[in-house]
């Protein structure tokens, strides 16, 4: 295993790159094989002049979804299966019953959690004044959260095979999740007035009105048909609108 | 604009592009990174960090579950920034803002287009790939992250050009059409990060965390 342990350090690199193919046929599978092959090369020198090593290297290519953060746990889970000599059905059923449970994690802790509280925070700050530090700063603990997840992810996928299930009842990943949500609410909700205020400050009250007037019916759109209008249209709508109406009142 | 700021735009943009799904996910395609850089990069960073700010707003309505098609507003706010410096007026980036969610329709429908590519990629290479070939594998994956780089320098490309077209006839409009517009975009990026924001909390019991949240806010804007 101690030849095996530094080339965990390629695989994660490799992650970086794991939605790199991503297609409608078999989604991230292609990256998910890419990561995963530095792990199974101990099975080349196998009796069977590398049979076990293409077999393991085809099955880490198949379909496979799961959150990109979070995808090294299959990948780290499902090598190490390969290497224990686990059978090929349950190497497939164990990356089958990681996709669910991957991507709505991952979706929950990143999509909606970390990021958006994070963004909401640097909204804040710009608002306050903070310019391009403030980005930086995003930038810096975004990342610091992001590679802490894919490598953990990895190393306990790796250290657990096919028992893999259970480190995703990690107790600090089951709070992170009970808390991000209310976390983004509390620091939207404090960014709100400041982006508000940021945002009129360069009009006279006629254009704060028309800002506040776009604002208020807009939200009312898009509460009120979630889903058949979108906000980018609304947003170029609203654009266009006042592009012409500013253009025929001169 | 510059040779030099046009290459450098360029470069941003392709980056930016390649960082939402392929290379990465460091989150350099946030508008509000995209947008900042792109505006220090040529000297404006006023305006980049305002439209960033702008498409971060219309981002929070976006969560890019699976296989969901959204837009994609990192090349976009790279041309709302070049848009508005190309312009040279107060007031410009309601303009720039317009220029990026049209970028924003075209770069979301090329990532549907490149997946479908990449998709054929796979589905000829299926025989390979089933029979644990390493070479093909990586040809498969390196030609995915390929066509996106040439996705993502397209789409800047489309964006530039854009601004630059807009920008000619831009320059002539009276200052009442550039502060409707700006005030436009401002209510429509407001309207859509509110509604996404909503459909981020959900339950009842995180609208008093906003309520908390709105309240202390309001009250440091008292303050400041």
């Amino acid at each position: 295993m101690d030849r095996v342990k530094p080339r965990l350090g390629a695989a994660l690199l490799r992650l970086f790159v794991v939605q790199g193919s991503w297609n409608y046929d078999r989604l991230i599978g292609v990256g998910v094989g890419i990561a995963e092959e530095p792990l199974l090369r101990e099975l080349r020198s196998g009796p069977d002049n590398g049979a076990a090593y293409r077999a393991a290297v085809a099955r880490g290519a198949r379909f496979f979804n799961s959150h990109p953060y979070l995808a090294g746990m299959a990948v780290g889970a499902a090598a190490r299966a390969e290497l224990d000599g686990a059978p090929p059905e349950q190497i497939e059923r164990l990356r089958a019953a990681l996709c669910g449970p991957l991507g709505a994690l991952g979706d929950r802790l990143v999509w909606t959690g970390w990021l958006p509280l994070l963004s909401a925070a640097t909204l804040a700050a710009l608002a306050l004044g903070a310019g391009w530090w403030g980005v930086l700063a995003f930038l810096v603990i975004y990342n610091l959260g992001h590679v802490a997840l894919r490598w953990w992810a990895l190393q306990a996928g790796w250290a657990a095979g096919t028992q893999v299930v259970g480190a995703l009842r990690n107790p600090v990943l089951q709070r992170g999740l009970g808390a991000v949500v209310p976390a983004v609410a509390l620091v939207f909700g404090f960014a709100l007035p400041l982006v508000v205020r940021w945002l009129v400050q360069p009009f006279r009250l006629p254009g704060a009105i028309a800002c506040g007037v776009v604002a208020v019916v807009g939200l009312a759109l898009l509460r009120w048909q979630p889903g058949r209008i979108a906000s980018l249209w609304l947003g170029l709508a609203a654009v266009l609108v006042a592009a012409a109406g500013g253009w025929l009142w001169r | 604009m510059t040779v030099l700021e046009i290459v450098l735009l360029l470069g941003w943009g392709t980056l930016v592009g390649v960082d939402l799904v392929s290379v990465g996910q460091l989150m350099i395609a946030r508008p509000i990174v995209a947008g900042t850089i792109a505006g220090l990069l040529i000297g404006e960073v006023e305006a980049g960090i305002r439209l960033g700010l702008i498409f971060e707003l219309f981002q929070f309505d976006i969560l890019p579950f699976g296989a969901v098609r959204y837009p994609e507003y990192g090349p976009g706010t790279v041309a709302g920034v070049a848009a508005t410096h190309l312009i040279g007026r107060p007031d410009a980036w309601g303009i720039g803002a317009g220029v990026g969610l049209v970028i924003g329709v075209f770069a979301g429908a090329s990532l549907h287009w490149l997946r479908e590519a990449n998709a054929r990629a796979v589905r000829r290479a299926a025989p390979a790939l089933e029979a644990g070939d390493v070479r093909v594998l990586a040809r498969v994956h390196l030609g995915g992250l390929g066509r996106d780089m040439r996705r993502a320098a397209g789409i800047t490309a489309l964006g530039l050009l854009t601004a630059w077209l807009v920008s000619r006839d831009a320059a002539a409009l009276p200052p009442h059409v550039l502060v409707a517009t700006s005030a436009a975009a401002a209510g429509g990026a407001l309207a859509a990060g509110v509604a996404g924001l909503f459909r981020l909390i959900g339950s009842r019991r995180n609208l008093r965390w906003l309520a908390a949240g709105l309240a202390a806010g309001t009250a440091v804007l008292w303050i400041a």
